[in-house]
C-alpha cells in the first residue's frame, strides 16, 4: 500500500496519474490499466473539488489491494459532507453534468462513503486482469 | 502528457494529449472558435474524462443548434468506451 498526498487543486491531477502509472509498475499490471484508474480517480477528485464545500489544502491518495483488485481511497479534510453513492438520479444522455458519477458507477466495482471527524473518505475498488 | 487542440480551416479540429478537468476551459475556449461544421480527429488523444465530456457535448449541442454537423473521428478503443459508458454514443456520431 502506498499513500501520498497531493494540493487540494486542479493541478494535482496529472501528478496523482503518475502516482498511479509508478505503482501500478510496480505491482506488474498491465500499464493500460492506469487510463482506468486515472478516470476513476479524477472523477471522485473533482467532484470532491465541485460539491465538497471547504476542505484542506491537500487530500490523501492511497493505492492498494490484493493480486488484481485495486483499492483505491481518497481522504478529503476538513470538509463538508458530500456523499457521491448518493447522488441524484443520472440526467439524459447528452445533458451536461453527472457523467463523472455516470462514469465512476459504470468503471468500478464497488465505491463506499464515510465521513468522520470532517473528513470525506470515499473507496473504490477495482478488478485489474493481469 | 500535454494537452494539444489545433483548430484548422475547414472546422477540421485536432486533439491530442490528456483532455482533463484541468485543461477542459483551454479546449472550450478553442472550441468556441469553431462556428460551423466540426470534425474532430482524436487520433492523438490518449486520455479523456467527464470534463472533456462535457466540453464536447456543449460543442455538440451549439452547433446541432445552429444547423451545423458535428462529428468525432479516429478515437482509439479507450477513448471510445469512455464515450460508451457515459451514454454518448448515443448522442454524438462516433466515426
Amino acid at each position: 500500500m502506498v499513500e501520498r498526498r497531493f494540493p487540494r487543486n486542479l493541478g494535482s491531477l496529472e501528478p496523482m496519474a503518475q502516482f498511479v502509472a509508478d505503482y501500478l509498475g510496480s505491482r506488474g499490471f498491465d500499464p493500460e490499466h492506469s487510463f482506468t484508474v486515472d478516470l476513476l480517480i479524477e472523477e471522485l477528485f473533482t467532484n470532491q473539488l465541485k460539491y465538497g464545500k471547504g476542505g484542506g489544502p491537500e487530500v490523501s491518495l492511497r493505492l492498494g489491494g490484493e493480486r488484481e483488485e485495486l483499492m483505491v481511497t481518497l481522504r478529503d479534510f476538513d470538509v463538508e459532507s458530500f456523499d457521491p453513492t448518493f447522488a441524484p438520479p443520472e440526467r439524459p444522455a447528452g445533458t451536461p453534468g453527472g457523467l463523472g458519477l455516470k462514469l465512476i458507477r459504470v468503471m468500478s466495482d464497488s465505491i463506499r462513503y464515510e465521513y468522520k471527524e470532517r473528513c470525506a473518505i470515499i473507496t473504490l475498488t477495482k478488478r485489474l486482469p493481469r | 502528457m500535454t494537452f494539444e487542440i489545433l483548430v484548422q480551416e475547414g472546422g477540421l479540429v485536432k486533439l491530442s494529449g490528456r483532455l482533463d478537468a484541468a485543461q477542459a476551459d483551454r479546449a472550450k475556449a478553442a472550441l468556441d472558435a469553431v462556428k460551423g461544421p466540426a470534425t474532430l480527429d482524436l487520433t492523438d488523444l490518449d486520455y479523456v474524462s467527464s470534463a472533456g465530456l462535457g466540453v464536447l457535448v456543449q460543442t455538440f449541442k451549439r452547433l446541432h443548434d445552429a444547423g451545423h454537423g458535428f462529428k468525432l473521428t479516429n478515437l482509439k478503443p479507450r477513448i471510445r468506451l469512455v464515450f460508451v459508458y457515459a451514454g454518448l454514443d448515443k448522442v454524438l456520431q462516433l466515426d
